[in-house]
């Protein structure tokens, strides 16, 4: 006989997405999935916090100045968090410009949310 | 989608930075504090060591309200790091001059914070500052009420020890 194995229905909505990765906020579970560097990692509400500050305070500039001969890799590790990123310059500026976009959309989606339905209701 | 963030944190990411600067300020403000009440007790000025041992504690008091104040609203505050306290004071005026300096450089960022929560509409944190800018009307009171005495008395003859004398006794009892 078939077993037919039911999966929890999770609704993901896309925050915001480049041609590099994308980013999706699941409201049931309170948390965003990224999809960058070729995985799907899901990030809390702090842990979210934590990569935007680790990925903000790496020295692009300094990185790209840099002469030495050392391979130009970032390890972006979080504390408490399942997942870490080992990523090229590219992909830094790359996940830079996801993350910027995102903060974007959430901000605007916090000024809707103020503005309109905190309001209305 | 939800407002996730919102929902977990009452304060934007501005002004919880700033907070977080602020906490850095009066632990600042608390350290400083207690290098003046080192200086002072060294070169024999007890009771003004004493006034400065109660105003780095004031300081650190401040600081933790504001501290939990972050926490309490969802935010993270940080344990800041202090350096570069200054340990030695040329005279026993520099100190005082010093103090009311760092009143006043306190009460100027208070001020930028309240102008940022102004801008935000954040009521919440301006109405939390309002007990910060009483009390820093009583501050920079007592800083400047001290700083005062080397006027009044003079740090001629015993005049210095007069003054010492006389730091402790400094209250503000504003009604308004």
């Amino acid at each position: 006989m078939q077993q037919t194995v039911s999966l929890p229905k999770i609704n993901f909505t896309e925050v915001f997405s480049t041609k590099n990765g994308a980013i999706y906020q699941s409201d049931s579970e309170g948390c965003w999935y990224i999809d960058f560097a070729g995985k799907l990692a899901r990030f809390d509400y702090r842990n979210l916090l934590k990569l935007k500050k680790a990925v903000y305070q790496i020295d692009i500039e300094d990185l790209l100045l840099n002469s030495d001969k050392s391979a130009d890799l970032e390890i972006i590790f979080i504390c408490a968090c399942d997942h870490c990123y080992v990523l090229s310059l590219l992909q830094i500026i790359k996940l830079k410009d996801l993350l910027q976009g995102t903060f974007t959309m959430l901000e605007l989606n916090h000024i809707i949310f103020d503005r309109l339905h905190r309001i209305i209701s | 989608m939800k407002d996730i963030i919102r929902v977990k944190c009452l304060l934007s990411s501005d002004v919880e930075t700033l907070l977080n600067q602020q906490i850095k300020k009066e632990a600042h403000s608390s350290a400083i504090y207690l290098s003046m009440a080192s200086w002072c007790n060294r070169n024999g000025y007890d009771f003004s060591a004493d006034y400065f041992f109660k105003q780095a504690e004031e300081e650190r008091q401040h600081q933790l309200k504001i501290y939990k104040y972050v926490l309490d609203m969802g935010g993270t505050s940080i344990s800041p790091d202090i350096t570069n306290i200054k340990l030695e004071y040329n005279s026993f005026r520099e100190v005082f001059e010093d103090a009311l300096d760092q009143e006043i450089s306190v009460t100027q960022s208070l001020k930028n914070i309240a102008a940022r929560c102004q801008k935000e509409q954040d009521f919440i944190t301006l109405e939390f500052l309002n007990w910060f800018f009483r009390e820093q009307r009583e501050e920079e009171f007592k800083a400047r009420r001290a700083l005062e005495l080397f006027e009044v008395i003079g740090e001629e003859g015993t005049g210095r020890w007069q003054i010492d004398k006389h730091v402790g006794q400094i209250v503000y009892s504003s009604e308004a």
